[in-house]
């Protein structure tokens, strides 16, 4: 570790952390799990290490007093009297993407002034790519495998090329959605520009907008697809699969979602939180800022285009 | 403030152990997993491998998408055109094989058990749909269902439709008994002698073809007021009217019957033709395009700068693009695209590159982004081009449809009334297998996405 000083790495936590959300958790209290973590960690660093100087008082009356008090010790300042050093209502930390309760992944935390990083990154709308999994032949009256079995049908009638079918179909509707979104004059020759490029970001943050999608996985009734979208939530990607099913003439829950990438940042990025502990929190810190620095887009874009 | 007040304010320990936040959606009663399995399993019924989804869309005034149409008095809040494609019940009630778009008329071939083969509807000012009378002498002039048109057939039952082409007032069945023809014949584009004069609101003559010069016919094309139709050995022929050349017979006459077309495709085996209007456009089994007709618009650069061609031409500057798979001749401007799923466009009009670029004697690539292929759909090729008179279509191996072009009565199929200068993805609920562009409507025949 580079510093030992408390005082040091608390001035070095500052940027963007990419942790790993667990499923059947939620940002918030993951959010208040770092704080903890952080603030326990920065107060063992130096546990008896008190800064204020001891001054003598020269009062008197409370000579007396003093004489029989160990001056080596200035007991303001002591974590029993004062509370600890590093308080957690200190340590700002936001998040750049909202994970829902069932969703796992990569997520990424702005520290301190890297709040205003993840703020950015959040504005900038990067596209994410999820791993989601489903079942075919039970719909559950959440979308989710832990909500109730409402209707069961059969499954063994769709073969994969009925899938490659209907994803390839979503994906160019989808497409097409981007353009109208886009919020560019079709008639122009911007827009056939634009166009010609690939693909754009819409303009709007509210609407999901998938670039691609496809299975890659399919045994059974269990299927896995892996989708690469923008502007996404957790409801859209649960209802997402129960309209699969549907189309498919059957039905379908969703028994996880993963999400594997956003914008950079990948699942090799993000910090798992067995390993949450400040020398591998500012390891973590050093390489998201280095990804960044890399990649300015990431926090200030220039073009429409998708990147 | 001290920072143990702050803690008192904001007790940290009560939010974190709130239930909401240990457990995540709360639930009134625990879900028991032993009550799915008294439920019934549904079986979703799946379609038959012939069924095919039945899109149209454009304008509605004419018949051809078999909407009944009322007056705007009548119904102030009628819609004209259909913006969108709309499924029409016609494809649920019947297996539709194959369709063909005329000017204002539509019709479908299906696959029936009985002697009903082939469904018109839409302008019958001159029989091109077949005799439809409501009473004696009084036939129909627009019909805004779809009618069973009677073809003579020497086994009703058996017989099967494999194309059906339309062209401005006349029709084309080509079955496997041969080619019938139905409609004007002014120009002699139905194949048969012009009679002067003669009254085709109310004819009921269906001229009937079973080979030429010992030949069986394999496909069949109807321009304009011209009729083009393919042997099984690779030889062209045609019939029609032929002021602008485009029945490739050498002179600018009507031709009142199949004639056999000559010029640079004698001798060469023809798989391919596409005709929309007066410019005539084949391919043989090498991938090489042939032209002619009418080439006021550049289709067909000449030495001499004439703008019409009588002759089948050999386009050489098609060369570069490859071999050629699929073209499509639309009112002025043409499109081909080669092995890889590339289109290209040349002419006049909206040709698809944006809209600065208004003509082209050279063939310009249309990017493939635009037809979908991007880091996402890769393996995204164009299989198929359709022309309109002034719109154009593609039809991906994924089974997008992808539309531009004038919009006349909304004939793209995109949502609104506007001209649309690049290709755009048309919202079809299927996985289309075969398109057809008329003046001013499309039909879209589709499979579903699971069967």
């Amino acid at each position: 570790m580079v510093a030992q000083n408390a005082a040091a790495m608390w001035n070095a936590l500052r940027g963007i952390v990419c942790v790993y959300k667990p499923a059947e958790a939620s940002v918030r209290k993951l959010r208040r799990d770092l704080i903890m973590k952080i603030c326990k960690g920065l107060n063992e660093v130096d546990e008896n290490q008190y800064y204020r100087p001891f001054k003598p008082h020269t009062s008197n009356a409370t000579e007396l007093i003093q004489q029989s008090v160990d001056r080596s010790v200035d007991l303001r300042d002591h974590p029993l009297v004062y509370g600890p050093k590093f308080d957690e209502l200190d340590l700002s930390l936001s998040w750049s993407n909202f994970l829902g309760w069932n969703t796992s992944g990569v997520l990424l935390f702005g520290l301190r002034s890297g709040t205003q990083s993840a703020r950015y990154i959040r504005e900038n709308r990067s596209s994410r790519a999820y791993r989601i999994k489903g079942v075919f032949g039970q719909a559950t009256d959440t979308g989710f495998k832990n909500g109730k079995v409402v209707e069961r049908s059969t499954w063994r009638h769709i073969k994969p090329f009925h899938f490659d079918k209907i994803l390839s179909a979503m994906q160019a509707a989808h497409q097409k959605k981007m353009f109208e979104m886009s919020g560019i004059d079709m008639q122009s020759q911007l827009a056939y520009e634009l166009a010609a490029q690939g693909p754009i970001r819409p303009i709007n943050s509210k609407l999901p907008i998938i670039y691609g999608i496809k299975c890659i996985d399919y045994e059974g009734p269990e299927f896995t697809l892996e989708i690469q979208c923008i502007n996404e939530y957790e409801t859209y990607l649960v209802g997402l699969i129960h309209e699969i099913g549907v189309r498919l003439h059957s039905t379908a829950h969703c028994t996880a979602i993963k999400c594997i990438r956003h914008s950079y940042f990948n699942l090799d990025h993000a910090l798992l939180s067995r390993h949450w502990d400040l020398k591998n929190i500012l390891q973590n810190i050093r390489m998201c800022n280095r990804i960044l620095a890399e990649n300015e887009h990431v926090l200030k874009q220039t073009s429409i285009a998708l990147r | 403030m001290s920072k143990n007040l702050r803690q008192l304010v904001l007790p940290s320990n009560f939010l974190r152990f709130s239930k909401r936040y240990l457990h995540g959606p709360k639930r009134k009663y625990p879900v028991n997993k032993e009550e799915a399995k008294k439920l019934p399993v549904f079986q979703y019924p799946v379609s038959k491998s012939s069924y095919r989804r039945v899109f149209a869309w454009g304008n509605i005034h004419t018949g051809a998408l078999g909407i009944p149409y009322t007056d705007k008095e009548q119904r102030p809040d009628h819609t004209h055109f259909i913006k969108y494609p709309k499924r029409i019940t016609f494809g649920e009630k019947h297996e539709v094989t194959t369709a063909a778009c005329g000017f204002g008329f539509t019709v479908f071939a299906v696959n029936s058990q009985d002697e009903n083969k082939v469904y018109g509807m839409g302008i019958n000012t001159d029989s091109q749909i077949g005799y439809h009378e409501v009473r004696h002498g009084h036939p129909l002039e627009i019909i805004f269902i779809p009618k069973p048109i009677h073809l003579p057939f020497k086994n009703p039952v058996e017989s099967k439709v494999l194309k059906v082409s339309a062209g401005r007032a006349h029709l084309a069945i080509l079955t496997d008994e041969g080619l019938f023809t139905l409609g004007n014949n002014a120009y002699g584009q139905c194949g048969r002698k012009i009679i002067p004069e003669e009254n085709y609101t109310m004819s009921n003559y269906i001229h009937h073809i079973s080979d030429v010069e010992g030949e069986n016919i394999i496909d069949v094309e109807c321009g304009q007021d011209h009729s083009l139709i393919l042997t099984e050995k690779g030889k062209v022929y045609s019939c029609g009217w032929g002021a602008d050349g485009q029945t490739g017979l050498g002179h600018y006459d009507n031709a009142p019957e199949f004639t056999r077309v000559k010029g640079d495709i004698e001798g060469e085996n023809i798989v391919k033709f596409a005709s929309r209007s007066d410019f005539v456009l084949a391919v043989n089994d090498k991938g090489e395009v042939f032209g002619w007709g009418n080439t006021e618009y550049g289709q067909l650069t000449l030495s001499d700068g004439s703008q019409q061609v009588a002759t089948p031409t050999h386009m050489k500057i098609l060369e570069q693009v490859g071999k050629v798979k699929s073209v499509a001749s639309g009112g002025s401007f043409c499109l081909a695209v080669n092995e890889d799923g590339q289109v290209f466009t040349w002419g006049y009009g909206l040709l698809g590159v944006g809209p600065n670029a208004q003509q082209s004697r050279e063939p310009i690539h249309i990017p493939d982004t635009l037809f979908g292929r991007n880091d996402f759909q890769p393996n995204s090729r164009v299989e198929e081009v359709v022309c309109g008179l002034f719109n154009a279509a593609a039809v991906t191996n994924l089974g997008d449809l992808y539309a531009w072009g004038r919009n006349k009565n909304c004939c793209l199929g995109l949502g609104n009334d506007k001209d649309q200068y690049f290709p755009l993805k048309v919202s079809l609920g299927g996985f289309v297998k075969k398109m057809y562009c008329g003046v001013d409507h499309c039909i879209a025949v589709c499979e579903p996405f699971c069967m």
